[in-house]
């Protein structure tokens, strides 16, 4: 997927003035997060569980190379493929390639991120292959040709009305709008006779178990069987990063996405695959691939700094917990990865000099980090960014920052590095501001903080510090 | 009184570390944290040469300037004894957990810093560990709801011990603000590099702050203060925002009990 | 260099290494299992098997508990007849024309194939052919997703998250708890073990002693999605409507 992260004010902006939209976000909120805390709060050890699944991810990217290594073996083992793909586009020409040789004629696709950053749906589509998600989510934004606007929830911007549109054939403008119930029986029936056709899917991975070569996926609508079930090949697609030790870790592992990411106790269906169609199974694919991605993770997993945000599992925990996210939404971050985890791992990924609004785009609330089931500290990383796009701390040409915001913060400096230079600049500023300001507010404020005033009134400098009070205040105290 | 079995030994005696924005902007803050911690029978000294704990900047990515701006506050604050008192959970949490993080290529800073973020306490945090949450029994007549601020809540781990502390103060009629621990939008630079966003996440904090029907809104950081109290200037309404360290100040001149704790 | 070789030599590079450092048998913090001794994980899924017995009826009522709240439409039958008689029932209630069955003992052993022909209904078994043609499978895959009703018993269930344990195997095919839209479940007591721990340990001995299936499947539930403003609707790819029932 091409990035846009360099639209990202225009599109945060537009995202704001939209009324529907924001009130889809409220869902966010309500259903995801209140979800997840009321899991958190029924779940005696979550927070050992999330210390757990913490020091499993640290340790398995710690030793990455070993375990994609043990992966690799095993699922080889089983009679699986691996293919590992530098980048997006060597995975899609592969699969590509893959879908020519055996004469695919439609695909299907359960949902993934990875394949995502590949845009292979649209690929694939253009190559000639009938390709069609399966998520329902997905589905809807295949019809509406957007790109997902969560991690999991992928069309929750979408209003019933708009998913009508999309769904139903027989629905017109001024019709009273189906429930959901009708629009979710309608892409049943819809997709249930794709499933009965497809001869290939292209899945993703929530877990790959490097001692077994098993894969395991999580979903509630079925699509995660179907999509294993009913087509000769099956491919499956991950992101390097995305493997655990041992099958015992999946216990672990699984509480802490699952209820992280929607409040359940489990997802409908988890399915483990360990190998394709058995010779005691009459149904099961012929084939299984499993395409290893790298597509610039390596940059992430090099950088000390940056290595703790490979442990993400993808449950969207950080998003819903975001209270940027939840007024912005997922298309002002411009690439596959929105919210407080897309902030850090996008400009790494696609280039930190378009994307250097993401990491910027933050209170520093500490929100994400409270609400990450493996506790990754998401703040010291929007931290690390802002100090490589202000300074260019790692090299010069990723420094966004512009000249008289660099000697700003030198005056700042200054400023600070003295007593008596600090108090007189306090004072020419309330002298020079006093004429302005009314019960001690300012309507518009100075640069370099004039933004403020937009929306805000600023306070003004007060005429003595805390420092002259407080000598003023000893003076009298004493006899 | 308190059970003092539960609490470690009471300081007589704390260095206060203003803040910048205390300092030069909301002097009467650090005022009234002065006379908190003067009721509870606490010496307060000041250190006149204290500026800045650097935090604008480094959370702006501008660590170069931030660098010396946060060595000058350890070096001035390493030489005094005792805890320091902040009225700010930004700045606490700037000192305890970012310094390390600033100063990480110098081990020796990373040492003194953290000897002096050990005694380094914000307010609430202070009175709650060395006096407990039923230190000041005042009085004052008013409704009011309480704004977690994100670093004292997320930071520094101060969540609850306010709200208590507020309960004990008599005529005050306390609301639970609805979605009291979601961000103001401040966020430091943040707040004028991004208006619309910050408010548009402030819009929401003032939507729930004007439901709860109270006339005053209580929170411990000043940043969070100048965020919602400017929003709600300009929306037109009368609610006032103030500090913690102002109402409980207040709440002890209403009562007849103005002598000191000892 | 393969280009296995290449993409490996890269994360190792990337890790601060030349070589590949194998990682040695750590501390408990490493929070892995992945460490454990063939003897434990034996004792694991041992203790798994002991508990699940000792403490049947305790974790059946358990079961009974979550599976409703995860959307199971929970039944108890006190005896063999019962049970035949629920699913009768519901096979008329569903207007069923064909239902499709595994070959789990206990659906033999509570007549389930009278039960259903006696409403009318047909009922085939999902039998290994003995082929692997691709005919075959399409045949398979046509009569799964045909059947009205499916009916399975359980390998295991778990009392943590209400779920339903199958492996897919001659006599079990992956479809027959999928594609029908309604899907009934039988349990014994005996079957349901305590957490999500008990069942990795059990598929993880399994895998040690080369016995793994080839695919596994957790069901706690009816399908869902909430992919619409947030409404949770139930019955979307899956089965709309499932069906435990715990036989005594």
């Amino acid at each position: 997927m091409k990035p846009l992260t360099v639209n990202f004010r225009d599109k945060a902006a537009s995202t704001l003035k939209d009324k529907q939209i924001q009130q889809s976000l409220e869902h966010v909120y309500t259903g995801f997060f209140q979800g997840r805390l009321a899991a958190a709060g029924d779940t005696p050890d979550w927070n050992e569980l999330r210390t757990k699944g913490k020091a499993i991810k640290d340790h398995t990217i710690a030793h990455l190379d070993y375990y994609l290594e043990q992966l690799t073996d095993n699922v080889e083992k089983n009679g699986g493929s691996v293919f590992f793909a530098e980048d997006a586009a060597e995975a899609r020409k592969h699969i590509i390639d893959l879908a020519h040789k055996r004469n695919i004629k439609t695909v299907i696709k359960s949902k993934s991120m990875v394949s995502e950053e590949m845009g292979l749906a649209e690929a694939m589509n253009d190559e000639g292959f009938e390709t069609i998600e399966t998520d329902l989510g997905e589905y809807i934004i295949q019809l509406a040709d957007e790109t997902p606007y969560h991690l999991i929830a992928p069309a929750v911007h979408k209003s019933r009305k708009d998913v009508a549109k999309l769904l139903d054939d027989d629905f017109k403008e001024g019709d009273p709008v189906p429930d959901a119930t009708e629009l979710t029986m309608m892409a049943r029936k819809k997709l249930r006779s794709v499933f009965e056709r497809a001869d290939m899917s292209v899945t993703g991975v929530n877990f790959a178990v490097a001692e077994s070569g098993s894969i395991a996926l999580v979903t509630n609508e079925g699509n995660g069987r179907m999509t294993t079930t009913v087509p000769r090949v099956h491919v499956a697609v991950m992101g390097m990063e995305k493997i655990v030790p041992s099958i015992q870790d999946l216990s672990t592992m699984l509480r802490i996405l699952i209820r992280s990411a929607t409040g359940q106790r489990i997802s409908t269906y988890v399915t483990m695959i360990n190998e394709a169609r058995k010779s005691d199974e009459e149904e099961g694919p012929e084939e299984f691939h499993l395409v290893i991605m790298n597509n610039g993770r390596q940059k992430l997993l090099a950088n000390p700094q940056m290595r703790e945000s490979l442990n993400c599992l993808r449950c969207g925990a950080c998003l819903n917990a975001c209270p940027v996210y939840r007024k912005i939404g997922g298309h002002a971050y411009g690439w596959v990865y929105p919210g407080p985890i897309g902030s850090i791992i996008s400009p790494v990924l696609t280039g930190l000099k378009d994307a250097s609004n993401l990491p910027n785009a933050s209170s520093l609330c500490g929100a994400c980090h409270d609400a990450c089931p493996v506790k990754i500290n998401i703040p010291r990383m929007l931290l690390e960014l802002r100090w490589r796009t202000a300074e260019g701390s790692t090299g010069k040409n990723e420094r966004t920052s512009s000249y008289n915001e660099r000697r700003i913060w030198g005056l700042w400096r200054l400023g600070m590095m003295g007593r008596r230079r600090f108090d007189f600049g306090a004072r020419i500023a309330s002298i020079v501001l006093r004429p302005l300001a009314k019960n001690g507010w300012l309507k518009k404020a100075p640069p370099p903080v004039s933004g403020w005033t937009s929306t805000r009134d600023f306070p003004l400098v007060a005429s003595r510090s805390l420092k002259s009070r407080l000598h003023k205040r000893d003076r009298k105290a004493k006899p | 009184m308190t059970d003092n079995t539960t609490n470690p030994p009471r300081p007589d005696r704390v260095t206060l570390f203003a803040s910048c924005m205390v300092d030069q902007i909301a002097p009467h803050i650090g005022e009234r944290t002065v006379d908190v911690l003067e009721y509870l029978g606490i010496a307060v000294d000041f250190l006149d040469g204290q500026t800045c704990c650097g935090q604008p900047a480094f959370n702006s990515g501008f660590r170069s300037e931030a660098y010396p701006v946060a060595a000058r506050f350890i070096e001035l604050f390493e030489q005094v004894e005792g805890p320091i008192v902040v009225p700010s959970g930004s700045c606490a949490g700037m000192v305890r957990n970012h310094y390390a993080e600033l100063f990480r290529e110098d081990p020796t800073m990373v040492e003194r810093a953290s000897i002096v973020g050990e005694r380094l306490f914000e307010l609430t945090e202070f009175i709650s560990r060395f006096f407990g949450n039923a230190a000041i029994t005042g009085r004052l007549e008013s409704s009011a709801t309480y704004h977690k601020c994100c670093h004292l809540l997320r930071e520094i781990g101060v969540n609850e011990a306010p709200v208590e502390m507020l309960s004990n103060i008599d005529g005050l009629n306390m609301t639970p603000l609805e979605r009291a621990d979601v961000c103001c939008g401040f966020g430091g630079a943040f707040s004028v590099k991004m208006p619309d966003i910050s408010s548009a996440v402030l819009d929401e904090k003032l939507d729930n702050i004007e439901a709860t029907g109270s006339s005053t809104v209580i929170a411990a950081d000043t940043g969070c203060i100048f965020q919602m109290q400017g929003g709600l200037r300009r929306r037109g309404s009368a609610v006032q925002v103030v500090h913690i360290a102002e109402i409980l100040a207040e709440s002890l001149i209403n009562t007849s009990e103005t002598s000191s704790l000892n | 260099m393969t280009d296995r070789a290449k993409f490996i030599a890269n994360v190792t590079n990337s890790l601060g290494r030349i070589d590949v450092l194998v990682p040695t048998a750590p501390d408990a913090s490493t929070g892995t299992a992945g460490f454990d001794n063939p003897d434990a994980i034996k004792a694991n899924a041992d203790r798994a098997l002991a508990d699940a017995e000792k403490r049947a009826s305790e974790l059946t009522g358990l079961m009974a508990y979550s599976a409703a709240s995860a959307g199971w439409n929970v039944h108890r039958a006190a005896n063999p007849e019962d049970a035949a008689g629920l699913i009768a029932n519901i096979c008329e209630r569903k207007n069923a024309q064909s239902v499709l069955r595994s070959t789990h003992d206990v659906l033999s052993q509570i007549g389930v194939d009278v039960a259903v022909t006696s409403t009318g209904a047909t009922i085939g078994i999902t039998e290994h052919s003995g082929e692997n043609s691709s005919a075959k499978v399409d045949q398979s895959k046509a009569t799964a997703f045909s059947a009205d009703i499916g009916i399975t018993g359980v390998d295991y269930a778990i009392a943590e998250t209400g779920t339903v344990v199958l492996h897919p195997r001659s006599g079990l095919s992956r479809l027959v708890s999928l594609a029908p839209a309604t899907h009934i479940a039988v349990l014994k007591p005996g079957d349901v073990l305590d957490s999500l721990d008990e069942l990795f340990a059990l598929e993880r001995n399994d895998f040690l002693n080369g016995e793994l299936s080839g695919s596994l499947n957790l069901i706690s539930g009816p399908s869902k999605t909430a992919d619409i403003e947030g409404t949770t609707v139930t019955g979307i790819h899956g089965p709309l409507e499932v069906h435990l029932i715990i036989l005594e």
